[in-house]
């Protein structure tokens, strides 16, 4: 009888250990699967986005998706809370995977967008330096405003800017400077070329006057000067053909015909080298002095009086001579053509009394200066 | 009878064992928090942000481990204390590089602003000397320009400077010193091609 109770016991309590095992089994396959892929593929794509920028360049896209990782983990926490097997995980998962799209969405954005805007950005400042290089070229020693040269000066500033932070990988940083700069040095240039061109509508009168000189030079077999204000150039032509080609420094105001006397402007005109001092007669080396003011620079001054554009009291310059001490690189004669000594030297050598000597605005069209 | 009870109790106790071996380190979880969180008023995020980008998805994945931890039957901290220590190590690592990153832009401003004042200095005395006919020029009007952008570009680093701002402050002042050291070669240039001394 004892044997037997024994034995039972001994089976109960086998059925007991083996019975333990397959309720802790069944206990943890029913407890409902935590959602850790899920959110670890979220927390993946979220890095990855962030690593992309995606919080500079597609901000609200990149927001949304951490917003809805940050709920996940909220809801996930809020669920753990409850009895195990109580737990539902389907808001979790979803707002996970919301996270995720959101995510890899912004980050595949933030990979173009940043292509994209470093090519629109090496484009940009390349086609900016282009401009300012024009600027450089075209307007170094024409007299633009102050204020346009402020804006040009700030936005050459704006633009090394930019390029400072498109170096350093700061495209959004750099987008916005050549936004600024851009604004600026186009407006700018837009503003200086109008100018320019302003300055150039009496180009046909110019050519004409070129024409003509280097025809009646072919034609009388004898020595003409072509002064170009705009390349500042002095051009000497021997029987239609030049001969030489020298540098000139012309006076402060060289932009327009000369209209006054103290104007500092150089005048435009056809005239003829009426008087030769030798380096004893002038304490500019040597000079040829120019019969201004011609008979049409007189009737342009009447008219000017006349008109009231200019004061009753203006007096009409004189003197103005092709002279040298040149060379010292900057506009600084009172309207006068300045040479170097050596090329005065040659200019004084072929040039008599009666020699023409023509000052145009530019020998060639606008277009051409800014091409 | 009384075996019974006992074995019930056993395997209570057992269970009860088991499902609750970990707790949830909070007191880990605070100190690296609270160690990113210094690592972000060291402005991490500005000096160091790669450093800092990674630090904080350390962090987001320690999270994920220990929510994922709660919610098992069998939890198990012990990992995600290991992690949490080496993110307080690097958060302190993070905000310490922040801090070194930050003094040496900050020196770097400050050399490029005695710099750039030197070169302003110069230019300041050099400007008066440029040819008289350059008065009203094309190139006078250009380099006065030129003198008050920069000029206003050190008074806007600076005032970066001051506020703390040394990142912003060094874009700038990298630019305005390229700038200035342009104008001095340019005023040097016409300077020495009018035969002034200087």
């Amino acid at each position: 009888m004892r044997i037997k109770k024994f034995w039972k016991r001994i089976i109960i309590l086998a059925v007991i250990l083996a019975l333990v095992p397959v309720i802790i089994i069944m206990l943890i396959r029913l407890v409902p699967q935590p959602p850790q892929e899920k959110v670890e593929d979220a927390r993946i794509a979220l890095s990855e986005a962030a690593s992309n920028n995606a919080d500079t360049y597609t901000k609200k896209l990149y927001r949304e998706a951490k917003s809805f990782y940050d709920s996940a983990m909220i809801k996930w926490q809020e669920e753990n809370k409850r009895f195990i097997y109580f737990r539902n995980y389907e808001e979790v998962v979803r707002l996970a995977d919301l996270s995720a799209r959101k995510a890899r969405q912004a980050a595949k954005i933030s990979r173009n967008s940043e292509v994209d805007l470093n090519i629109f950005l090496k484009q940009k400042i390349e086609n900016l330096n282009n401009i300012v290089g024009q600027i450089d070229k075209i307007f170094t020693s024409y007299p633009l405003s102050a204020e346009v040269w402020n804006r040009i000066s700030r936005g050459k500033m704006l633009l090394k800017e930019s390029e400072v932070a498109y170096r350093k990988g700061q495209y959004a940083q750099s987008k916005v400077k050549v936004a600024d700069s851009e604004l600026l040095l186009t407006d700018s240039y837009e503003k200086a070329k109008t100018n320019l061109k302003e300055y150039f509508n009496s180009y046909p009168v110019w050519k004409n006057w070129v024409d003509r000189t280097i025809r009646e030079s072919r034609q009388n077999q004898n020595y003409s000067i072509i002064i170009d204000k705009y390349s500042r150039k002095c051009l000497v032509y021997h029987g239609g053909t030049k001969k030489y080609e020298y540098h000139v420094e012309l006076g402060k105001n060289w932009v327009g015909d000369k209209r006054v006397k103290g104007d500092k402007a150089t005048p435009e005109g056809m005239y003829k080298i009426v008087k030769k001092f030798g380096s004893n007669k002038t304490k500019y080396h040597k000079a040829l002095l120019i019969n201004y003011p011609n008979e049409t620079d007189r009737e342009e001054f009447k008219k000017e009086i006349a008109k009231g554009t200019l004061p009753r009291s203006a007096k009409i310059g004189s003197l103005i001579e092709i002279h040298g001490d040149g060379g010292r690189g900057v506009d600084w004669t009172e309207g006068c053509i300045a040479l170097t000594d050596s090329e005065m030297d040659v200019v004084y050598k072929i040039a008599m009394e009666g020699t023409p000597v023509t000052i145009v605005g530019s020998i060639v069209n606008i277009d051409q200066i800014l091409d | 009878m009384k075996n019974k009870v006992l074995m019930g109790l056993a395997a209570i106790v057992m269970v009860a064992v088991l499902s609750s071996c970990g707790k949830k380190p909070q007191a880990e979880i605070d100190a690296a928090n609270a160690a990113i969180e210094a690592a972000k008023t060291a402005e991490a995020a500005v000096y160091v942000p790669a450093e800092f980008a990674a630090l904080q998805d350390s962090l987001n994945t320690v999270m994920a481990d220990i929510t994922a931890q709660e919610s098992k039957l069998f939890k198990k901290f012990g990992p995600a204390k290991t992690k949490l220590a080496s993110i307080l190590t690097l958060a302190n690592q993070v905000a310490a590089n922040a801090g070194t990153k930050k003094e040496e832009v900050k020196a770097e401003v400050t050399t490029l602003l005695t710099g750039i004042k030197t070169v302003i200095e110069e230019n300041g005395k050099l400007i008066p000397k440029l040819p008289r006919g350059k008065e009203g020029a094309a190139v006078i009007e250009q380099i006065k320009a030129d003198v008050a952008t920069v000029d206003a570009a050190v008074v806007e680093a600076q005032g970066l400077f001051d506020k703390g701002s040394f990142m912003d402050a060094l874009n700038k002042i990298n630019a305005a010193k390229e700038k200035a050291d342009g104008l001095n070669a340019e005023v040097k240039e016409v300077l020495t091609k009018a035969r002034i001394k200087f």
